[in-house]
């Protein structure tokens, strides 16, 4: 569970976010607002991998801004799994598809059958569609055992079709989901809505 | 240990050109470091080899000598020893037919298989043909007071001896020139035994026991060679005087070594974190490369530490293989770019010492580069300022002053005592190359400054031109990079060229100064008064100079034939208005010398009419009147001829002649040269680094047109699509590269030359003999460089429209 607590975040004289509260909710939270609205920043802050220039950001009730950056990084590793926009951002490319899935901590292949890609352990990731890159990085985050995924624009640079087996893929996963993204198919699925507006 | 860091090594694979660009790096590093242990020791067996070739071969082993010994003492102790003992009797006169003259006799084992034979042979006396001339001795004659018979007259020993008479020959071959028994020919007996048989007048001896060895060519074998020979000495006990040639070689040779070490050892440090600069800069396109799987990884939890292990596993395989590579071609190249071939036992661990410690550096900062990056990228802040805004090059100028500073003061450090080797203050030999090096970081100020603001420029009238300046700004860090390394290369090669070229010359000038020609050798007034002619053979390359204290009495008609001059025609002029008006005689007066009349003992009243700044024999000071002035050539002090020719074709003309000679100089050996060397060793390896610049610079210029080949290929082809012509594309691409080409090679040799300039006549290893070293002419150097600037010129910008040649634009615009 995260909690963001009056949280803003500012580059220089800029303020991408102000004053922003929100509470993860178990299934699939969605931050959603049109380019600018900052929707990436606000995901980058809740997954620790920025941190935040005002407020407080709880993972499981645990206050983070005080925390070092070893500590945040031993609380991602446990808690928090990101999936980033680019599909190939994802994975390690020199490994192959088998290899990324046991890098992120995944003991047996069964997963690559529920990802809808069975019998591609061997490939190498260049073999794969964005699409299914994008699912494997959800399957690589499962594997890591993270109590969250949070994923910033995961459709926004697949077709069609691949982004439905990732949004099909992303529902069905047993953690909360956060994600930023304008696709109106993942805000009709959404929990959990959360509008940003640009000012 | 994680399946990424894991594969790592595996995933080294998948960049060739980082695989190949960190294993030249290393390779360069580690052959710096090699190839200066490998060459500060090459040094050390060079200087050795130099002086053993300055030193009789039998005089290296520590020999004996004892004189004013009883002959039957002599006998038994120079032949019960070992080694390869010599008695020689007191001169005395041996009576043959009455006609007595002085001669000594003397026994060494093989001596007569030594002499060139004239009559007869066997196992008799052995007299020398002076001494048969003038006793009128002959084959058969018996020594009066003895049984001794002679059976073989030889040809007497005379300069230059060979290696076998060497360690003898102030004893053996005859100085007729000397006083009447002052110095004479040996007489040859066959054994030891025969000098119990000699008469009563020939009591006394003198004994020389060498050890010969065969040469050594390390240090080490030197030492090994001093330690055996002083224990084999100590053990015999015999109260002789014992001399030790070869621990003088040794120190000198030692100090050889630790001045071309300590000499070194700033370039050395100036390379090494150069090309650890350059490691850095790999690992920092290594980080670019591999930014997303970092970025993953770290959002998985992983450190900045462990990332830069990641790094290390990525690159260290092929940082550690080129820093091997790098020794092996250190070693396989040392006849190329070293003094010796021979390191010392033991060298090549130490260079693999000097390659593991620069090895494991580099893998330090390929860990620490990659940590420090992907903290900065992840975690830290926006960088506010970088290390290119310190002002290296003030620091660098500062440090050129200083090092100037101590040069001037000491030039290259304080006068040794005799015999010894001058200590090289390493700190003032740094001069050129700091300037060089300050030089170099200001071009790269200056052009960054004018890339930056080169965006104003509208040179649209020349297309080639406009293209070529914003190519060039729009790759700002390669061209700076380029140029810094290219400017170094084109500096030190110049520097280490020039310094080691003037102490070449230095050497020679200063040898032929104090010689005075190729060879010289003193004669008998004979020939100065005429009784005795100079032989047709030497005419046109020998002229006969008298040397009185502080003047010289030549020959105006021959001087310049044989004599090392700077300017012929100015001497020879000068010298054709000398003459004598009654008692006094016009002079020369040579540099200091006072300018007033002179008298100097054996000459006239001297009054100089000319001068010269210098001359040789004479130096800077002293005066010079021609031979027609002297009216009684037997008062001069003494008589030599100088020859143009080599020391043994003059002396063998002389011998062929029957003119006897002595006291013979060789221009080539008359100074000992290891000073002039040990600079020259220095600097010749400086130049040599100064070529694995070059190459660094010419390969990563033609890697940074490679690396941009798609870039090229999109705008040119545009370009050329869009109607500009492959001429003027051609010649936007030899502007840009040109442009590197002429900076590096402008700022390079200007700096080098300037600075080579001002410092060269303070690196003089003998600044109290003249002339101070002077630079070597520089065109032929400079003219090699503007060609492989050109060439290399040439393949970049073939280079680059290759791409274009072959470029398919639809697959170019996917």
């Amino acid at each position: 569970m995260i909690r963001a607590c009056g949280v803003g975040v500012s580059y220089g004289g800029v303020r991408a976010v102000a004053d922003m509260s929100l509470r993860t909710a178990p299934g699939l939270t969605v931050l959603s607002g049109p380019s600018g609205s900052g929707k990436s920043t606000l995901l980058r802050v809740l997954s620790l991998v920025e941190r935040p220039s005002a407020g407080e950001v709880f993972v499981h009730d645990r206050p983070t801004s005080q925390l070092s950056w070893r500590e945040l990084r031993s609380l991602r590793r446990k808690e928090i799994a990101v999936v980033f926009q680019n599909p190939a951002d994802n994975l390690i490319g020199h490994l192959t598809v088998g290899d990324n899935l046991r890098a992120a901590g995944a003991t047996d292949l069964s997963l690559l059958e529920r990802l809808g890609l069975g019998g591609s352990g061997t490939w190498r990731i260049g073999a794969l569609s964005g699409g299914q890159q994008q699912r494997l990085a959800f399957g690589c985050a499962l594997a890591r055992g993270a109590s969250v995924v949070v994923a910033d624009e995961p459709t926004s640079q697949l077709d069609a079709r691949s982004a439905d087996l990732v949004l099909e893929t992303l529902t069905s996963l047993p953690v909360p989901v956060l994600v930023a993204s304008h696709d109106p198919r993942l805000v009709e699925l959404a929990d959990l809505c959360v509008p940003l507006v640009a000012s | 240990m994680q399946l990424p860091w894991r594969a790592a090594p595996r995933a080294a694979l998948s960049s060739p050109l980082t695989l190949v660009v960190s294993i030249v790096t290393t390779l360069l590093l580690g052959f710096v470091v090699a190839a200066a242990v490998l060459h500060s020791s090459a040094a050390g067996s060079a200087a050795l080899a130099y002086q053993q070739g300055r030193v009789c071969p039998q005089s290296m082993h520590p020999s004996l000598d004892g004189d004013g010994i009883p002959l039957a003492q002599a006998v038994r102790t120079a032949t019960t020893n070992g080694g390869l003992g010599a008695v020689y009797t007191n001169i005395a006169r041996p009576d043959f037919t009455g006609l007595a003259t002085y001669a000594r006799f003397g026994y060494r084992p093989g001596a007569t298989e030594h002499l060139r034979v004239l009559q007869g042979g066997g196992t008799g006396l052995w007299v020398p043909q002076t001494v048969a001339s003038a006793a009128k001795v002959k084959i058969g004659d018996r020594l009066v007071g003895s049984t001794l018979v002679v059976s073989a007259i030889y040809a007497d020993l005379a300069h230059p001896v060979a290696d076998w008479w060497c360690s003898e020959a102030k004893t053996v071959v005859p100085n007729p020139l000397a006083g009447e028994g002052a110095s004479t020919s040996v007489i040859w007996v066959h054994q030891a035994a025969d000098l119990a048989l000699l008469p009563a007048d020939f009591s006394s001896a003198t004994v020389s026991i060498r050890f010969p060895a065969e040469p050594v060519t390390t240090i080490a074998e030197a030492e090994a060679l001093r330690d055996n020979g002083n224990a084999l000495l100590a053990k015999l006990g015999l109260p002789l005087t014992r001399t030790d040639l070869v621990s003088a070689a040794i120190t000198a040779s030692a100090t050889a070594r630790d001045n071309v070490g300590s000499a070194l050892l700033p370039l050395v440090v100036v390379s090494v974190l150069v090309g650890l600069a350059g490691v850095g800069t790999v690992t920092v396109q290594w980080a670019q490369r591999r930014h997303s799987e970092l970025r993953l990884l770290w959002v998985r939890g992983a450190g900045p530490l462990a990332l830069g292990l990641r790094g290390v596993l990525e690159l260290g395989l092929p940082l550690v293989l080129g820093g091997v590579l790098g020794l092996v071609a250190a070693r396989v190249l040392l006849p190329l770019y070293g003094p010796g071939t021979a390191p010392a036992p033991g060298t090549l661990w130490t260079a693999l010492g000097a390659v593991l410690a620069v090895v494991v550096l580099s893998l330090a900062v390929t860990v620490l580069t990659a940590c420090w990056r992907t903290h900065r990228t992840f975690q830290g802040r926006p960088r506010r300022w970088r290390l290119a805004v310190l002002p290296w090059e003030l620091a660098v100028g500062g440090l050129a002053v200083l090092a100037w500073l101590r040069l001037a003061e000491n030039g290259l450090g304080t006068r040794p005592g005799a015999g010894e080797l001058p200590r090289i203050d390493a700190a003032a030999l740094t001069f050129p190359l700091l300037v060089v090096l300050a030089a170099a970081l200001l071009a790269t100020r200056v052009l960054r400054w004018t890339l930056t603001w080169s965006h104003r420029v509208q040179f649209w009238r020349v297309p080639a031109a406009q293209l070529a300046v914003r190519r060039l700004a729009a790759a700002a860090g390669p061209v700076t990079g380029v140029v810094l390394v290219g400017v170094l290369a084109v500096g030190t090669i110049a520097v280490g060229s020039s310094v080691a070229g003037a102490q070449r010359s230095a050497l020679d000038s200063k040898s032929a100064v104090h010689v005075g020609a190729n060879s010289t050798a003193q004669v008998s007034q004979d020939l100065a008064t005429g009784k005795v002619a100079l032989p047709e053979s030497l005419r046109g390359t020998t002229t006969l100079v008298g040397v009185s204290s502080g003047a010289l009495v030549v020959d105006p008609a021959t001087f310049t034939d044989a004599a090392i001059v700077g300017d012929p025609d100015r001497v020879r002029a000068v010298l054709a208005g000398l003459g004598k008006t009654g008692a006094v005689a016009s002079a020369v007066r040579i540099g200091r010398a006072a300018n007033q009349e002179m008298q100097v003992p054996g000459l006239p009243l001297l009054k100089p009419s000319e001068s010269l700044p210098s001359f040789p024999k004479l130096g800077t000071r002293g005066y010079v009147i021609t031979r027609s002035a002297v009216p009684a050539p037997e008062q001069v002090g003494s008589w030599h001829l100088w020859s143009s020719l080599p020391v043994s074709a003059l002396t063998a003309e002389l011998q062929k002649a029957g003119i006897h000679y002595t006291n013979v100089a060789d221009r080539a050996k008359v100074l000992d040269g290891l000073p002039f060397l040990t600079v020259q060793w220095t600097f010749g390896f400086v130049a040599a680094i100064g070529v694995v610049l070059a190459v660094v610079a010419a390969v990563a210029l033609l890697l940074a047109i490679e690396v941009r080949r798609r870039q090229n290929a999109v705008s040119g082809a545009l370009s050329t699509r869009m109607g500009m012509k492959p001429a003027l594309l051609w010649s936007s691409h030899l502007l840009e590269v040109g442009a590197i080409a002429v900076a590096a090679v402008a700022v390079g040799a200007v700096a080098s030359f300037v600075s080579a300039g001002a410092a060269v006549p303070r690196l003089d290893p003998a600044p109290w003999l003249n002339p101070a070293p002077v630079l070597p002419d520089l065109v032929p150097l400079l003219g090699l460089m503007v060609v492989c600037g050109a060439a290399v010129v040439a393949a970049a910008a073939w280079l680059a429209l290759r791409g274009v040649r072959t470029a398919r634009m639809g697959e170019l615009l996917r």
